[in-house]
């Protein structure tokens, strides 16, 4: 028996366990309706963080031997097929990379300076060319293989795939990797601390001169980016393309399952919701009724939650409402 | 079961003795300035035709204008429930009542148990209304009664102003200095006040069966007129400016028998 | 125009004919009295209608009295050195007004007699709201309108548009600029920048910066006031426990009254009504049918005559809901702020009026379809058993949407009837034929 596993499996069901009270504690004394799903979010966000970092950098932190490769693989269909259910679920409420972008937004909130909104076009463009960044991650290092080809390493062929130079989980997966110790990050390149999304990749298709300077830049700059517009990198992650990739497919459009429905007939189209949307979501305000259809939602139920509305905007998991608008101005009591 | 329905109007007071589901008798008076009166001698008369007393009517309803000036009344109907009624009583098909009055015309919708689902009334003008006619005839100088057939006569209109009394009038009167005839001219005002109606009717919906009650539907002109601007023959009972005093005497008799269970 | 320009009032009147002091004098004593009796008999029909009416009531009565009490307090208040903000429309955003410390008043009105005067500038077809407004202003007889210091003029529909025009004869005039087409990107912008001069105008005309705070505060108010506007709308969504013509009272009264004064006023009549409810005291009859009033604004005190006519008919009606700009649109929408920056702030401000309104001003490529959703939604929400459609003559754009209206209606099966009528009181014989035959026919489709 490796008591290793037991200890870690206690730790985690304790870090759930504390996940879980912050819910119930949220839910039975946060009463201002307009954030309080906000602040679920961010329990949430915070143990799915604790849990992953700890994961990374102790279970299986490159001291420990790493993660099996393999394992990648398995992290990786686990959150597709979940995509397949719950939609970019991953994106809102789980994903570290998110929650630090969230919390940008709140100290910037706290500094009670403005967003700047991406221009609707531009945002949509965004929207689309991750696909192409997609495919220049992916793609990056095959020809960077063919310019200077090093020597493949044969041992075996998933293992060279997986975890070589040609790292397509790494791209799809990144976002796991959260910035969030800079004196103890899973990924210490010469000194520079790179825990940080898509930052190794970089370092590892550019060659390390070239990469820490690109790495230490784009962190740079994505880390200003989400500081003046909400989730700025969601608009254009490769990850989020990933899975909003999966419901593209004809044959997955029941998919997602959970999902932001309208009801047009009480809407009056106030436009809260398309103004509240962290990354700028028009069909949500557009749409007429039924399911809201873009890739582009991340499920957070800002707008749910800020829609004065009764019933208008649910969160629905199939035809099963979860959660509805509330007209968060509920008939007032006598305070 | 003796009911009597009145119908208070802007000129006349109509009363009808209804006995046992069936007309028994009518009766007619002048409103002038007193309705209250008028409606009792209408009623009187109406009573005495039928060879009855006041004491042997179970439920007096009232309509009309002045309803709430009526006497005896037990209870009072709306003038365009009563056509729904009166209607449907007479022509069991109908769904669509036009009830042109001396100052008001009114189209009503029901259902085939004479229950009203819709209804519109002219606006607040008396182009669309008896009073309009009246009003022409004297311009043209011509009897009343005369002008329907004065219309009939007519191959073609000149089309005149409906939107008011007055400037109908006044139109006519540049038409008689244009020396056109006097048949076209009474055919205009029919036309003209037609078309009102009709769109009206055409608000509600048309359907294929069309009855026309109240004063205005004993002149012959205008209902040759109203047939042709809604494209089909329209229904006219036999006594049409009772149809409201019907429709009362009727709504009477619903509400005696739901008073006796 | 520069500042000091503004202020005065121009030497040469555009519009306006002169009128003698002596005249002015004598028909506004004259009509103010009248006007008095026509409040004081309404109030009366209002307590005759229902006995045990609620005892919160009695606060909505006297504030009610618009040469009363309120009028006293602006003075006061004016004396100290604040400004009072007229505005016709409820597209003026009333949080910007009072974040500058000033009070917002809605000058439209309701005077019958004073229309007669308005035929002196403009002709008798356009709306009688607008002839009434500047016969008012002729002769001075509103109070709230002579203690503006400026008014906002938005421009909606045809008379609005005009009237601005017009009444800039006496006062500092501030034009909002409503785009027609609501959804699309580029009328939010124009009428976001359009809030934002309105903030710029308001702070200069009233000396006082509009602080991050104070907005927040202000929206803060309005959401309180918002809220306690819906629980009394929401209250009447069951058995009816007051009686319409109270409610609407109530909610007009916000126009005139000191917001935060009037909230607290209306969560204590909600309070009563709720008790009410509990005990199962209805107003009237539960199965009264139920009706909504839609259209053209009705304001008080003359334009009572349909609701006094529905509630006091033969068979009776209960007013439960309307679609008014004078009624329901005054307070339903609540600022919905994301971040209380500044800049968020006047967003939300800028998409509460605009966006939200169901106006029937603006078209989209959809025609005016939210006001189509709202209204069924709210029959549906408040089991509106008959709809009526009120237009005053020259009322164009309400007019004009009925056809729409009555057809979506006529899908789920609600009659509605369009009920024309005029700023006079000699119609209300013809107008009881129609309101009673139409009541009769829902109590009848009731029975079916």
């Amino acid at each position: 028996m490796d008591w290793g596993i037991v200890g870690d499996i206690l730790r985690l069901t304790a870090l759930g366990g504390l996940g879980v009270a912050g819910v119930i504690a949220v839910l039975i004394w946060k009463k201002n309706r307009s954030t309080r799903v906000t602040f679920l979010r961010f329990v949430i966000q915070a143990t799915a963080l604790a849990a992953i970092f700890y994961v990374l950098s102790y279970t299986v932190s490159p001291a420990s031997g790493g993660l099996p490769p393999i394992m990648f693989l398995y992290v990786m269909v686990a959150v597709f097929a979940m995509t397949i259910v719950l939609g970019r679920v991953f994106c809102g409420w789980l994903c570290p990379f998110g929650f630090i972008m969230d919390l940008e937004s709140q100290i910037r909130r706290a500094a009670k300076i403005r967003y700047r909104i991406v221009p609707d076009k531009f945002n949509v463009a965004l929207h689309k060319s991750r696909y192409v960044i997609l495919l220049v991650f992916l793609l990056l290092p095959v020809v960077l293989w063919f310019s200077d080809p090093r020597p493949i390493m044969v041992s075996p062929l998933m293992a060279q795939l997986l975890a070589g130079h040609y790292r397509p989980y790494s791209v799809l997966l990144d976002p796991l990797i959260p910035f969030i110790v800079p004196w103890k990050g899973q990924v210490i390149v010469d000194q520079v601390n790179l825990t940080y999304p898509y930052a190794l990749s970089i370092i590892t298709y550019a060659g390390t001169n070239i990469g820490q300077i690109l790495a230490i830049a784009f962190v740079g700059t994505t880390l200003a980016g989400a500081f003046a517009v909400r989730r700025v990198w969601c608009r254009f992650c490769p990850t989020g393309a990933s899975l909003a990739v999966v419901n593209r497919f004809k044959g997955f459009k029941w998919a997602p399952i959970l999902h932001i429905s309208k009801d047009e007939e009480k809407c009056t189209k106030c436009g809260v919701c398309k103004r509240v949307c962290p990354v700028q979501v028009n069909e949500v305000y557009e749409q007429k009724s039924g399911k809201i259809i873009t890739s582009q939602c991340m499920v957070c139920a800002r707008c749910v939650e800020m829609c004065p509305y009764e019933d208008v905007l649910m969160v629905k998991l199939g035809s099963k409402t979860l959660f509805k608008s509330r007209n968060w101005l509920e008939p007032s009591r006598n305070e | 079961m003796i009911t009597v329905g009145m119908d208070l109007g802007t000129q006349r007071v109509k009363a009808v003795v209804l006995k046992d589901g069936a007309v028994a008798s009518r009766g007619q008076a002048l409103s002038s300035f007193d309705p209250t009166k008028a409606a009792e001698q209408a009623v009187e008369e109406a009573l005495k035709a039928a060879g009855l007393k006041l004491s042997d009517v179970s439920y007096f309803a009232a309509t009309g204008s002045a309803m709430d000036m009526a006497p005896y009344a037990n209870g009072t109907v709306s003038m365009m429930g009563a056509d729904a009624k009166a209607g449907v009583y007479l022509f069991p098909k109908a769904r669509t009542i036009v009830d042109v009055g001396a100052e008001e015309a009114r189209a009503v919708k029901c259902n085939e148990k004479g229950i009203m689902v819709d209804f519109v009334v002219n606006e607040r003008c008396a182009a669309g209304a008896g009073a309009f006619i009246e009003a022409m005839a004297r311009a043209l100088e011509v009897k009343l009664e005369d002008l329907g057939q004065l219309a009939l006569k007519a191959e073609r209109a000149s089309p005149i102003n409906a939107s008011c009394v007055i400037f109908g009038e006044s139109d006519v009167v540049s038409l008689i200095h244009r020396q056109e005839s006097k048949p076209e001219i009474a055919r205009a005002v029919f036309d003209a006040m037609a078309d009102r109606i009709s769109s009206m009717v055409h608000r509600l919906g048309v359907n294929p069966d069309v009855v026309l009650v109240g004063g205005v539907a004993k002149d012959v002109g205008f209902i040759d007129s109203l047939n042709r601007k809604l494209g089909l023959t329209v229904s006219i009972p036999q006594y049409p400016d009772y149809a409201g005093a019907l429709g009362a005497a009727l709504t009477a008799a619903s509400r005696a028998k739901g008073a006796q269970k | 125009m520069n500042e000091e320009n503004m202020m005065n009032e121009p030497v040469e009147k555009r519009y306006m004919p002169e009128v003698s002091r002596k005249e002015i004098d004598e028909l506004k004593t004259t009509m103010k009295a009248a006007s008095q009796k026509v409040m004081a008999e309404n109030i009366e029909r209002m307590k005759k209608a229902d006995p045990k009416r609620p005892e919160a009531m009695k606060y909505f009565d006297e504030i009610s009295n618009l040469f009363g009490k309120r009028q006293e307090e602006i003075a006061a208040e004016k004396a100290k050195g604040k400004k009072v903000i007229g505005y016709m429309c409820l597209f003026a955003p009333t949080e910007l007004i009072l974040a500058a410390d000033a009070i917002p008043v809605r000058v439209n009105s309701g005077w019958y007699d004073t229309s007669k005067l308005g035929d002196r500038v403009v002709p008798v077809e356009v709306c009688p709201v607008i002839r009434s407004t500047i016969g008012a202003k002729m002769i001075e007889l509103s109070p709230f309108m002579e203690q503006s210091d400026a008014l906002i003029s938005v421009l909606t529909c045809d008379g609005m548009t005009k009237l601005g025009e017009i009444l800039s004869d006496y006062k500092t005039i501030w034009g909002m600029n409503v785009p027609r087409i609501k959804d699309s990107t580029q009328s939010l912008r124009f009428w976001n920048d359009e809030i934002k001069q309105m903030k710029n105008q308001i702070e200069t005309f009233t000396g006082n910066k509009i602080t991050r705070n104070k907005l927040k505060e202000a929206i803060e108010l309005s959401h309180r006031a918002t809220k306690a506007f819906r629980r009394l709308q929401e209250l009447r969504k069951g058995s009816p426990v007051i009686m319409g013509r109270d409610a609407m009272l109530v909610n007009q009264t916000f126009l005139w009254d000191d917001k935060l004064r009037w909230t607290q006023k209306t969560e204590a009549l909600c309070d009563e009504l709720e008790k009410r409810a509990q005990r199962k005291d209805w107003v009237c009859s539960p199965d009264t049918p139920r009706v909504m009033i839609t259209g053209t604004p009705m304001f008080w005190p003359d334009n009572w005559k349909l609701p006094t006519l529905v509630e006091e008919s033969n068979p009776q009606g209960i007013i439960v809901a309307d679609e008014q700009c004078s009624g329901e649109r005054i307070l339903n929408d609540p600022v919905g702020v994301d971040e209380w920056s500044m800049d968020d702030m006047l967003n939300a401000i800028g998409e509460r009026y605009l966006m939200a309104s169901t106006c029937p001003c603006f078209t989209s490529k959809d025609g005016n379809e939210d006001r189509i959703n709202w209204l069924l939604n709210k029959v549906k929400d408040w089991k509106v058993q008959g709809v009526v459609y009120y237009v005053v003559r020259g009322c164009m754009l309400y007019a004009m949407e009925y056809t729409r209206v009555k057809k979506a209606l006529d899908k789920i099966n609600v009659p509605v009837y369009y009920l024309d009528t005029e700023y006079t009181r000699e119609d209300v014989g013809q107008m009881k034929t129609r309101v009673e035959a139409f009541l009769e026919m829902l109590t009848a489709r009731v029975d079916m």
